[in-house]
């Protein structure tokens, strides 16, 4: 199957390839996979909590071209981006932009679920110590 | 959408009219061939739908209804008779590859039941599965659980680490010792996972069983646990065959 350029250009150079701390409040972890071709992708982000900007995005997957491109521009495109901003991304403009096949698509549904969990891990633990923070005060 | 495995709608045969209720190639009555029935796979060979399924028996029939099938034995039929034959060895072959291997009957019957993944095997059910993939896609992509998803990435993360050491160790050559371990290490993962994908495997036996032979209630247990052990497998193969490629197998 032929990849589209820009499938090719974020296989080739993957944007945004790494890890960030995940014990830290600031950053949200989201892992997701798809079983039926054995990917398995990790996305984080680091939050400003002042702005709520997304100030750096990671990630890395483990699976085909298409998965890795799919992810590789979901972090380019949520940073900079508020928190509920990034949530408004959805795999269809993934799969718009990166040409995808329709046998493909699932890798794009793969990378708008990453944010979307990254995001809820960072709401978790931050809803989690806000609350602590409030339980501190009344104290 | 696959047939429902509902054969209790009588047929009437094209030829002698006697209507019959049965899942078969050929009249019960006049013997004569008919157009690809419905029901489900299992039925092609007269069979209960088990995941602990007599083989010899399967391929017995397999050759039978081949050999009844031939087209040499319809070149002078009727053009409906000669398609049919054509159309119902279609069926068959489609039907025989997947029952005969493990792995594509549990998901056979999975997708059956409203389980399956869409995953690409087989043949005959994969274009219908691939019709109504777009719709189950959204709910399918992620649901691995979360606990594989960590040890799988963990177990990748170690073979990248290998993997890359060894392209370094291949480069600068300064010992043939760096590399023996770094194969040796590659080896043990080689086995490793296929150790946890042969468990994967006795735990697949384990819940064929629970299905054929349970009720309503742990048979639909039994399904989950053999969606829950297909993913997994297929984690494990792909790592499997990625060792095997970094090993230069």
């Amino acid at each position: 199957m032929a990849y589209s350029d820009k499938v090719v250009d974020h296989y080739n150079n993957p944007r945004n390839v790494g890890t960030l701390d995940k014990s830290s409040t600031e950053v949200g972890t989201g892992l997701v996979g798809a079983p039926e071709c054995g990917d398995v992708m990790r996305l984080q982000i680091r939050v400003n909590p002042e702005t709520q900007v997304i100030e750096e995005a990671k990630f890395k997957t483990f699976g085909c071209g298409s998965a890795i491109a799919s992810s590789s521009l979901a972090t380019e495109w949520i940073k900079g981006r508020t928190v509920e901003d990034a949530l408004a991304i959805k795999n269809t403009d993934i799969v718009k932009e990166l040409s995808l096949p329709p046998v493909k698509i699932h890798c794009s549904v793969l990378a708008e679920d990453a944010i979307r969990a990254a995001i809820g891990d960072w709401k978790k633990k931050n809803g989690a110590a806000e609350a602590a923070a409030a339980a501190a005060s009344a104290q | 959408m696959l047939k429902d495995a509902d054969s209790a709608v009588p047929v009437a045969c094209w030829s002698c009219s006697v209507q019959h209720d049965e899942v078969t190639m050929f009249c019960p009555h006049c013997g004569k061939i008919q157009p690809p029935p419905g029901g489900d796979y299992f039925s092609v060979f007269g069979m209960e739908p088990r995941l602990n399924l007599d083989l010899a028996a399967l391929e017995g029939e397999f050759h039978r209804l081949s050999r009844r099938l031939h087209p040499d034995r319809f070149a002078r039929a009727t053009e409906c008779e000669r398609e049919w034959s054509l159309a119902d060895t279609a069926l068959l072959n489609d039907a025989y590859r997947t029952l005969k291997d493990g792995l594509r009957r549990t998901e056979y019957v999975l997708t059956l039941h409203g389980a399956g993944n869409g995953t690409h095997i087989g043949s005959g059910f994969e274009t219908q599965i691939a019709e109504e993939q777009n719709g189950k896609e959204r709910q399918n992509a992620s649901r691995a659980p979360a606990d594989l998803l960590e040890e799988v990435f963990d177990l990748n993360m170690q073979l990248e680490e290998m993997r890359l050491r060894r392209q370094s160790g291949n480069v600068d050559r300064q010992s043939g010792k760096v590399n023996r371990e770094l194969i040796e290490d590659l080896r043990a993962a080689k086995r490793k996972f296929e150790t946890l994908r042969e468990e994967v495997d006795r735990d697949l036996r384990g819940a064929w069983n629970d299905w054929d032979g349970g009720a309503a209630d742990t048979r639909r247990r039994a399904q989950t646990n053999l969606r829950t052990l297909l993913d997994r497998r297929r984690y494990l193969s792909n790592l499997v065959r990625d060792v095997s490629e970094a090993l230069g197998e």
